[in-house]
């Protein structure tokens, strides 16, 4: 689906890499690291709003794919009204009005948000207006979803809901997921793929292969799943020291 | 509840109370009316001269008016050249700025000169709009600036067109910032136009600013404060008007919760 070839990215200073990635069509990825890990630039790459300073990053068949993006704030437009918001990409791309609207309410609805298609952005809890923010990420048909953090300001009820229903979304829809986070266990609960990325500039310290099926033991959190966590949180307690 | 007509009331009460202590003391000192009119005297000569006080109030109005509009639409079409290339912001700032630090009494008999004497009110006009201008332009200006970079990223990413990115992003999220500007500005084209009024003196313009000099000149004191009191109320007037106005259109703006 993606793939970055001997990505280099610096400012003033160094931000990223020499990384090399391939991303499966398809697959969860998660991206793990501290604060100025460069984590946020490598999907800022990824949707080609900046380019590298050497290296290329490279489409499946050279096509640049729909690309959604979430940002950690919601970035909604105050003035305009949830349906509005969510039919802003269709509106810059010119796509059909009333295609685009049907697919608008059938994502809305999808969100858990139907009936607040007329509502304003500052109407919405924190949660509603992330969902609002996927919806709008979705419309596009999108094939790569590019996440960045977008559920580190949520509570713990909001964020779990949101992260089922992410993961809903990505088995049904023929998606592929970068997914950012501070959280470890977020990172585990929600990656087929994790990967641990170290700051300044960020390089991939690991690279860590998920089993969704091993995760859970009749419905309850298995112990892959906490040995899982504490190996991740070991690798960034370590790089933190260094 | 009583609170709500508390806090409408006890500015009226207290406004009421003051203006019978004004005419208390005027009268029980024997202050003479050229040097200080009691209320009752400011208001009979309201009565006496009103036809001539209201068509100036208009004449002030509809030059603060027009000086504002031409002001607020050139200040933001201006914005917007800058906001489009860094090389006519760089270009046309300064000039803003010289004309923003520039007092306007010392422009004023350069502007008559070149208008013309029997062009007063163009002259005043222009004056108004020089006044009127900087703020509206500094906010539009910042406030196209101030667009969240996730959401610039956000058309970047759809590859939104210059007039995209403009209509509907730079411009709508400028909208708060730019009635501040309008808000400030309003208060300045009245300001600009009475002081411009002033310079050009001698009965060439007859707004409110002619009816102070020319009751000044007579020592018609009642009739001067009748003319400042009209010239306060346009001022608060308009500001309403603008504050309600920014009430309206900014309903659905909250972009610190979005």
């Amino acid at each position: 689906m993606l793939k970055f070839n001997k990505i280099y990215k610096e400012y003033d200073t160094p931000i990223l890499g020499p990384l090399s990635l391939d991303i499966k069509k398809n697959s969860f990825v998660s991206i793990l690291g501290s604060s100025g890990a460069g984590k946020s630039t490598l999907l800022r790459l990824a949707s080609d709003l900046i380019k590298p300073t050497s290296g290329k990053v490279e489409y499946l068949n050279n096509e640049k794919p729909n690309i959604g993006f979430v940002f950690q704030d919601p970035t909604l437009l105050p003035w305009r009204s949830v349906i509005d918001n969510v039919l802003l990409p269709a509106e810059l791309t010119s796509k059909n009005k009333k295609i685009s609207k049907e697919k608008a309410y059938f994502w809305l609805s999808r969100v858990g948000l139907k009936g607040k298609e007329n509502s304003l952005p500052n109407q919405l809890s924190g949660g509603q207006k992330m969902r609002v923010s996927i919806a709008r990420a979705m419309i596009q048909d999108c094939s790569l979803l590019l996440m960045d953090e977008p559920f580190a300001a949520l509570d713990e009820v909001s964020r779990n809901k949101l992260e089922d229903d992410l993961l809903d979304i990505w088995e049904k829809n023929n998606l592929t997921i970068l997914f950012v986070t501070h959280s470890v266990t977020e990172a585990v609960y929600l990656a087929e793929r994790v990967l641990v990325i170290s700051s300044s500039p960020g390089k991939i310290l690991d690279d860590v292969i998920i089993i969704k099926k091993k995760l859970r033991d009749d419905g309850q959190p298995s112990s892959e799943f906490f040995s899982k966590i504490n190996y991740l949180s070991d690798i960034l307690k370590k790089e933190n020291k260094e | 509840m009583i609170k709500r007509y508390l806090s409408f009331l006890a500015p009226i009460i207290t406004f009421l109370l003051l203006l019978c202590a004004w005419e208390l003391i005027v009268n029980f000192q024997n202050i003479p009316k050229y040097i200080l009119p009691a209320p009752t005297d400011i208001f009979a000569s309201f009565l006496l001269n009103y036809s001539d006080l209201l068509r100036s109030t208009f004449i002030t109005f509809r030059i603060t008016f027009f000086a504002f509009m031409i002001a607020s639409l050139l200040a933001i079409f201006i914005a917007i050249l800058f906001s489009q290339s860094k090389i006519i912001e760089l270009s046309l700032y300064p000039i803003a700025v010289i004309f923003q630090v520039t007092p306007v009494v010392a422009i004023a008999p350069l502007i008559l000169i070149w208008v013309g004497l029997d062009n007063a009110e163009y002259a005043i006009l222009i004056l108004a709009v020089i006044v009127a201008f900087f703020p509206v332009l500094a906010n539009a200006n910042l406030g196209i600036r101030s667009v969240e970079k996730n959401l610039s990223e956000l058309f970047s990413l759809y590859e939104a067109n210059r007039f995209q990115r403009l209509f509907k992003l730079q411009l709508p999220y400028a909208l708060p910032f730019i009635l501040t500007g309008m808000k400030t500005s309003i208060g300045l084209a009245l300001i600009g136009s009475v002081v411009a009024e002033f310079v050009a003196g001698s009965g060439t313009s007859t707004g409110l600013a002619w009816r102070i000099i020319e009751a000044g000149n007579r020592l018609d004191v009642p009739k001067l404060f009748a003319s400042l009191i009209l010239l306060v109320l346009l001022g608060v007037i308009l500001f309403l008007i603008m504050s309600l106005l920014e009430k309206i259109l900014l309903k659905r703006w909250d972009l610190s919760k979005s």
